[in-house]
């Protein structure tokens, strides 16, 4: 729900020495993302989208960065990246399947997937592994209805999915080499 | 079965792309630049939608139009747009404010409406991943007709692969000329003054975020901001994103207008349908069609405006019939939010009318999900009621709540704890938020009501079988005291 917002009074920030938004990828966005928008805080999905990318979430330490470079106050940076899905504020694992559960999905069966992704991963809908390897989360409308029940493994589209097709792409995912981010858990 | 036959034999937004009823999917592939800029019959593309290779109806606009009567040629074509709402394209252009009088007005924008969230929506996709340059064109000969100098590209964030295209069609378009500070198609010289036009377009991952399609959602998140719809009046166009005039357009609208620009408004109106109600504007133009759900062979298929929902899911050339022989119950009418036509509405004609004759929102994406016998419309609903208190935006206290509200007592009808009074409660929360009675800044709660609404209406049965009788006492006090 987009507009649950954050625990207040009882957050702890865990914090590091080294900045999450590092030299380089500030001279990235100044060169190729920030001439595109009037504002600086135009750049902010952008940005965090970067961020995310890199580490494979978006830690407070890394808002607080993201929120100074853009010349935002850090709520305004929690404000927008709170209310997207599709921006992590806690860990996830190094591979996410998504599972569409809406309309198309639902009618096609999307139960015998979600099923089959929890009976391999061993975990809940919404966990991840205690490898940290996998994140399984049911999400809505994908797109992908004329191929329903589909899903998003990592970035990758499966169209009419079976348990035995998920499950294939799960091994192969959690044989394939990391896939881009340097997440670190 | 109907016996409708289509007008246009030929594909046109498809041409590029093997799509039914004209070609078989098998062996798509993206389209590069190199490729778009060949002229079709050398490519052995279909070239009765136009001859021109790509990007030179982009020509033919910026030197044969001055941008005024550019609009005019998209207003008398009526393009109404392929996002949902049906809105003419070129009226919508024509409400931009003149540039004042030495042509300087300011920075204004287009945003493409690529955030195609809502489900059983789908049918944008295939232009993305396929034949990104005919959008680009589009987009080009928007900006120039509405002398825009900036366009952002708002694809949704689950469309990994296609942002991935879009961008580097983009790159590819930028490398050629097309797009940049030195004007569209290495600085031509246009019909508006004798002047080079540059663009820029620029590519805005959104972030799963269903609201960010809503018009004034998605200026609000290109401007880093939460996707929350703004209150109109001032509409985009007068004052949009960052203060500034702005047009939003869906992809498959600016698709559409390379070809119209090539071919003309009369070639336009020969394809698609009338309106049948004196004085409504007609549903001119193909139009991408997604089917999905219990069929044969659910895809995308590029169709006349005015196909019968019928032809679409029992034609050869389409979905080839119910899967396993099953009956039609029901289908979405386009897009969730458009509410469901009945089992006795499976000849509903699928234009612009839709909404009038068959009591539902309107035609939406035209993007229908067809249900068989043995779905449960009761499930269906509840899915639906799920989506939208999962997609509430949280600014409006009625849809926030409301939402929230509908998915419990439709989770409970589910259930069979539910009483008769509940399905009161249910259609009395459904029609009490929504701009429609007013209690809300957006449409996303009229989505939201037409959809239960029209399943609860359509299936009463169903939805009374799954629920114990509420008896009211009806007491007559009788010789007491």
């Amino acid at each position: 729900m987009a507009w649950i917002t954050k625990n207040s009074a009882g957050m702890k920030i865990p914090r590091r020495s080294e900045p999450y938004l590092t030299e380089a990828l500030k001279s990235e966005l100044t060169r190729t993302i920030l001439p595109r928008y009037e504002t600086r805080r135009g750049a902010l999905l952008p940005t965090l989208h970067a961020v995310q990318h890199e580490w494979g979430w978006i830690p407070w330490q890394a808002l607080e960065e993201v929120a100074a470079f853009l010349n935002v106050a850090p709520a305004e940076a929690w404000d927008t990246a709170s209310f997207y899905e599709e921006f992590w504020l806690q860990p996830k694992g190094t591979n996410v399947i998504a599972v569409c559960r809406s309309i198309a999905c639902e009618v096609c069966d999307h139960k015998k997937i979600t099923q089959a992704c929890k009976e391999k991963l061993g975990i809940e809908v919404g966990e991840t592994t205690d490898d940290g390897k996998f994140t399984l989360v049911e999400l809505e409308c994908l797109g992908l209805c004329e191929g329903a029940p589909a899903c998003l493994v990592n970035e990758d589209m499966h169209m009419c999915a079976t348990p035995e097709s998920i499950t294939k792409a799960i091994d192969q995912a959690k044989n394939a080499p990391s896939h881009g981010h340097g997440h670190h858990h | 079965m109907s016996t409708w036959t289509r007008k246009t034999d030929y594909p046109i937004l498809t041409r590029r792309i093997p799509c039914w009823p004209f070609g078989d999917p098998k062996g798509r592939r993206t389209i590069s630049i190199d490729e778009y800029m060949k002229p079709p019959a050398e490519m052995g593309w279909d070239t009765r939608a136009g001859t021109l290779a790509g990007y030179e109806s982009l020509r033919k606009a910026i030197t044969t139009y001055s941008p005024d009567e550019l609009v005019e040629v998209v207003k008398k074509a009526n393009l109404r747009g392929r996002g949902g709402a049906g809105f003419p394209a070129g009226m919508k252009w024509s409400f931009l404010p003149k540039p004042d009088a030495n042509g300087d007005g300011g920075q204004r924008y287009l945003a493409i409406n690529a955030d195609e969230s809502e489900p059983a929506s789908f049918k944008d996709r295939l232009l993305m991943d396929f034949d990104p340059h005919l959008v680009l064109e589009g987009i080009a000969i928007a900006c120039y007709a509405c002398r825009i100098q900036t366009a952002y590209f708002y694809i949704r964030g689950e469309y990994h692969h296609q942002a991935k295209v879009m961008e580097n069609a983009i790159r590819e378009a930028y490398a050629r000329g097309i797009f940049g500070k030195q004007g569209l198609l290495q600085g031509a010289k246009t019909k508006n003054r004798d002047q080079a036009w540059a663009v820029d377009v620029h590519l805005h991952r959104g972030a799963g975020a269903y609201i960010c399609g809503e018009e004034t959602g998605l200026l609000e998140s290109i401007e880093g901001k939460r996707g929350w719809p703004r209150n109109k009046p001032p509409f985009p166009a007068i004052k949009g994103l960052f203060g500034r005039p702005t047009i939003i357009n869906n992809v498959e609208t600016l698709a559409h207008v390379p070809s119209v620009v090539e071919m003309g408004p009369e070639w336009f109106a020969g394809q698609g349908c009338n309106s049948s109600f004196q004085g409504a504007p007609p549903s001119w133009g193909t139009k991408l069609m997604g089917v999905s759900g219990h069929v044969n062979r659910p895809g995308v298929f590029e169709c006349d405006l005015g196909i019968p929902l019928r032809v679409l899911i029992e034609g050869k050339d389409y979905c080839q019939g119910m899967r396993g022989g099953k009956k039609f119950k029901g289908a979405i009418a386009g897009g969730i939010s458009m509410g469901v036509l009945g089992p006795d509405q499976m000849d509903a004609e699928m234009d612009f009318d839709i909404g009038r004759k068959y009591n539902v929102l309107g035609l939406g994406t035209a993007c229908p999900t067809v249900f068989d016998e043995d779905t449960d419309m009761v499930a269906v609903a509840r899915n639906i009621a799920r989506f939208y208190k999962h997609e509430s935006c949280g600014q409006c206290t009625p849809c926030r709540e409301g939402s929230g509200w509908l998915y419990q007592l439709l989770c409970k009808i589910e259930r069979g704890d539910a009483k008769s009074k509940d399905l009161d409660l249910a259609l009395e929360v459904a029609t009490s938020m929504g701009t429609m009675p007013g209690t809300t800044i957006c449409g996303l709660a009229d989505g939201n009501n037409w959809a239960v609404r029209t399943i609860m209406n359509k299936y009463p049965v169903e939805f009374e079988a799954r629920v114990k009788r509420t008896y009211v006492q009806v007491g007559l006090t009788v010789g007491v005291g």
